[in-house]
Parts: structure tokens; C-alpha cells; sequence
């Protein structure tokens, strides 16, 4: 049961543990999470991972920003062949979000065949392998929003 | 300045070479570039080696193996466009004046460093969540038959296309041809691409000799083919979402090379590009300005990229028929480009090419294009 993102409703899952990817998932202790970037102060630009500096206007007054956890999958494959840490197969999409950044992650909660493009999606985070000291990790997914009216 | 020219080309079979390694390969490809040069390989004056996986110094260590060893030598990594770049290098020693006679090895013994699907760096944030390069190439193919209602039969016509210009070469990695229903019965890699889709893990090494005018004209009797442009970028930060069907980092590398050699992409007799993935050579070629957006799996079907096509594409296989050693495949393509434009291309020789051009396009990183894009164009 993967952890879900809570949207100003009751939290139905526990807490999720280390972020597997500090710098670009954060995890909050209610269970919720949001992927970081950047913004840039000068021109409103939003970027993927964090920068230092707007690859727009050069400025290097950048926020670092929490983004909309929903957003629209622009493209997606079914990956059978990967390396060792990725266990196939596995479906992996690009996510376009309302800031404008396109950000890539791992499809769950719905059957393969299911997965369209333009489908709205959300942000749920997940188990996602371990460190090396062996703690679990927590990583994110997108799913279909249509999965939550099931 | 003086103009580049191509003067000693020479290449190793691309395939699975498990008795030797990078060093080995890179050698062997440069006797055939001194040999076909028709030098003394004492008259070259510096070196440029593109690799990826082979570890430091591996361009010393093929200088050291043919008793070269002392020229001033870096060794080059930008991804699959190392090769490429360690031309572009070679080239600009040579109009800035500083060199007359200079070689550019591409090398990669790949079957020894890895197997099954390229990723891009661990530390990546892409690849943290899974991205492989199939993946990444799938779901721009995905996005492609989506927009522009390309079928999974007319994308297979290009390894089909790419594999029967491999099987009259006799350096290529498959000398083999293969069916549509081959390709839609090959084994699922990221899905809509399976593995005839990819191209393959393969050793093999590549080798230029450029000249100066003036080098040329004394050691060349007119058998060199001017290296008109090379140009190379990387790919920008995305300050938004673009297309990922449609490839401003190849337009904006070739129209460089366009305007450089004085030329437009309606000049081009035939290309050599960076056919990692068969969906790349739809984009590539597309990117380059050869055909138009949205319209090339068409132009395939009626013929148009074949060797006596309108506009061949791949004569040598490509990446996917002739093989993909990473660091040698930019090399390779240059050596292509000068045994068509030399009339030396046997049965797969294009009737009349006088302008060639090579395109490789490497590496993969969070937030940006592509890595490291290359053009060179070639005129006999």
C-alpha cells in the first residue's frame, strides 16, 4: 500500500521515512511530499532540479520552491530492461506540471495497458530501495488520478 | 586560414572483439588510417582520442602501442559525440595554425565495461528513478506516433533499411538482413521499442587523418575530401517544457555547420546520424533540416533514405547496423562519409554524393536537450 498524498483531507497511511533524494523530494511528517525546485525571482521561471542561476535571464535570485503535485503525463513507456537496481517491468513517464517543468518518475496503481497520454496524474509517494546502512527509503511515483474514484 | 581536409581514414571491424581491448583497436584503426593516408606516421603532430568507458589515458596507451608515444594527445569524453569531438578538436588545431598533420582515434572496447541498456549517470536525478536510454527514446517515439500517427510497422522499415546497408559492409557489427515481422517479433527492451530498435553493445575503433592545405597539397595527391564544418553544442537548460519529438540542439549544431560551409540542408546528398534508437534517426534527420517534421517514416516507406533513394540515410547501417562503440562511432561516421565521397563504398556506394553530412548527439541529462550534438559536412 503506497503512501498517498494528502490533500487537506485525513491521513490514512504512516509517515514516510528518509527521502531517498533529499535535494529534489521532500517528505513532510504527515505523510505528504513535494518535489523541489527552483524559481527564478526575476523572470517567474521554474526549473528541475534546484540551480544556482535562471538559464532565462542568467539571474541567480532562484527560490527553492515546493511544485503542484498534479499534474498531465506527456509521454510514457513500459521499461523491460533496465540495470540491476530497478526491478522490470516498470512503467516510466514525464509529468508536466502547472509551474511548467516537465519531471520524469516511475507510473503505479494502475494496470499498463491503462496509462494514456494527457491522463491527469498525481504525486504518491512510495518505498524506494534502501541506503546503504539498509534503512528503507522513501521515493515517489505518479498515478493516475482517475484511480482515486475507483 | 586554411581549410581541413581528410586525407587517411581507416577503421576495425565493429563487433564483439573479445581477445582484445580499447588500446588494441585504436591502434589497429590508426595503421589503417596512416596506411590509407599513404604517410610516414612520423609526420603527425598531435593526436586527439575519444572515449567513454575505457578509463584514463587511453589514447597514451595507442600511442605508446604503434611507438608514437611523446605527441601532445587529450583524450576526449562528450558522450556518444566523443568521437565527433576529438575531429572537431583535430580540425581546429589545424585553422588555427598550430598543426598541419593531426589524428583523431575514436575507441571503445564496450562489450567489457557493460551490457543490456545504457543509463545516464547514476548520479542523475532521471536516473535515480529508472531512465534508461530505451526508455528515454521509447517515450519520445511514444509521443511521436501520437502526434504525427506514425505506425509501429513504419518505424520498423528503419532497422530493416539500416540492417540491409549493414549486410554490404563488410565492417559492420550485422551483416544480416531483417523483416518487419523480425523487428515486431524481437524481444520487448522499453516498449514500443524492441531490440531491433537498438542499436547493439559492439568494440570497434576509428580513425581521420586532417591535414592543412598545405599538408594536404604535399602529401595528399587530391585524395582529400575538405572537412567543410564541424561545429558542437550542448544542449540547453529548458526554461520551459518543449517538444520532445522535434530537436532544436541538432538544427541549431547543423545550421551552424550550414552557414559555415555554405550550404543549406537542400545541398545534402546523404547523412550518416546518430541512429542510436530507430526512432533517433526519424528526429535526427528531421532536426537536420532533411526532411520535414513530422514526415520522414513516410519518406521511408516510399524509398527515399534508401543508398538509391532520393536522400540515403545510413549507407554504412548506421548505429544500428554497422554497430555502436561509443567513443568510435562519431569517427566512423567521418570514415563513411569519405569512402562515399571517394567513390570507395562498393556495393554500397551512392551514385555522385559530392556533400556529406555526419550528425552524432550524446549523453543524457536532467533538465536539458542533450548533452553534446555534432555536424560535420563533408565536400568533395
Amino acid at each position: 500500500m503506497p503512501w498517498r498524498i494528502a490533500e487537506g483531507g485525513t491521513l490514512t497511511v504512516p509517515a514516510p521515512g528518509i527521502s531517498f533524494r533529499p535535494g529534489e523530494l521532500e517528505t513532510h511528517p504527515d505523510g505528504t511530499g513535494n518535489l523541489l525546485g527552483s524559481r527564478c525571482r526575476a523572470c517567474g521561471a521554474h526549473f528541475f532540479p534546484i540551480r544556482e542561476a535562471c538559464a532565462g535571464c542568467l539571474s541567480d535570485d532562484l527560490e527553492t520552491v515546493r511544485f503542484s503535485t498534479r499534474g498531465v503525463l506527456y509521454t510514457f513507456s513500459i521499461v523491460r530492461q533496465s540495470v540491476p537496481a530497478f526491478e522490470v517491468p516498470y512503467a516510466l513517464g514525464y509529468v508536466d506540471f502547472p509551474e511548467k517543468v516537465r519531471i520524469m518518475g516511475q507510473i503505479s496503481g494502475c494496470d499498463f495497458d491503462d496509462i494514456k497520454i494527457g491522463m491527469d496524474m498525481e504525486l504518491v509517494l512510495e518505498p524506494f530501495g534502501t541506503d546503504d546502512e539498509g534503512n528503507e527509503l522513501t521515493g515517489y511515483r505518479f498515478r493516475p488520478v482517475e484511480a482515486d474514484n475507483d | 586560414m586554411t581549410d581541413v581536409h581528410v586525407v587517411g581514414v581507416g577503421m576495425t571491424r565493429f563487433g564483439k572483439h573479445p581477445d582484445s581491448d580499447a588500446a588494441d583497436l585504436g591502434a589497429e584503426a590508426l595503421h589503417g588510417a596512416v596506411a590509407d593516408a599513404g604517410i610516414d606516421p612520423r609526420l603527425i603532430e598531435a593526436a586527439y582520442c575519444g572515449h567513454v568507458f575505457q578509463g584514463m589515458v587511453t589514447g597514451q596507451r595507442i600511442l605508446a602501442q604503434v611507438g608514437l608515444a611523446g605527441l601532445p594527445l587529450a583524450n576526449v569524453e562528450n558522450a556518444c559525440s566523443s568521437g565527433a569531438t576529438a575531429i572537431r578538436e583535430a580540425s581546429l588545431a589545424i585553422r588555427a595554425g598550430e598543426n598541419d598533420v593531426v589524428i583523431a582515434i575514436g575507441t571503445e572496447h564496450l562489450t567489457s565495461k557493460f551490457s543490456g541498456a545504457l543509463t545516464p549517470d547514476p548520479s542523475d536525478p532521471e536516473a535515480a528513478v529508472g531512465a534508461t536510454m530505451p526508455g528515454v527514446y521509447a517515450m519520445r517515439a511514444r509521443r511521436y506516433m501520437e502526434e504525427f500517427g506514425m505506425t509501429r510497422e513504419q518505424l520498423a522499415l528503419i532497422p530493416v533499411k539500416n540492417k540491409r546497408n549493414a549486410a554490404q559492409n563488410p565492417l559492420a557489427h550485422f551483416r544480416k538482413e531483417i523483416t518487419v515481422e523480425d523487428v515486431l517479433a524481437s524481444r520487448p527492451i522499453a516498449d514500443p521499442l524492441r531490440l531491433h530498435d537498438c542499436s547493439p553493445v559492439t568494440d570497434g575503433a576509428a580513425a581521420v587523418i586532417v591535414m592543412s592545405d598545405k599538408a594536404a597539397k604535399k602529401y595528399a595527391n587530391g585524395r582529400g575530401i575538405r572537412l567543410a564544418a564541424s561545429t558542437l553544442r550542448t544542449g540547453s537548460v529548458d526554461v520551459e517544457p518543449t517538444s520532445m519529438t522535434y530537436e532544436p540542439l541538432t538544427w541549431k549544431t547543423a545550421k551552424e555547420a550550414y552557414e559555415k560551409a555554405g550550404i543549406g540542408p537542400e545541398d545534402v546528398d546523404f547523412a550518416e546520424v546518430h541512429d542510436c534508437f530507430s526512432i533517433a534517426e526519424v528526429l535526427r534527420v528531421e532536426g537536420l533540416g532533411l526532411f520535414e517534421q513530422g514526415q520522414y517514416p513516410w519518406a521511408v516507406e516510399r524509398g527515399e533514405a534508401d543508398i538509391n533513394g532520393r536522400l540515403p540515410i545510413n549507407p554504412s547501417g548506421g548505429l544500428i547496423g554497422k554497430g555502436h562503440p561509443l567513443g568510435g562511432t562519431g569517427v566512423a561516421q567521418v570514415v563513411e562519409l569519405v569512402r562515399q565521397l571517394r567513390g570507395e563504398a562498393g556495393s554500397r556506394q551512392i551514385e555522385g554524393a559530392r556533400i556529406g553530412v555526419a550528425h552524432c548527439r550524446g549523453g543524457k541529462a536532467v533538465g536539458i536537450e542533450g548533452a553534446a550534438c555534432t555536424v560535420q559536412i563533408l565536400v568533395r
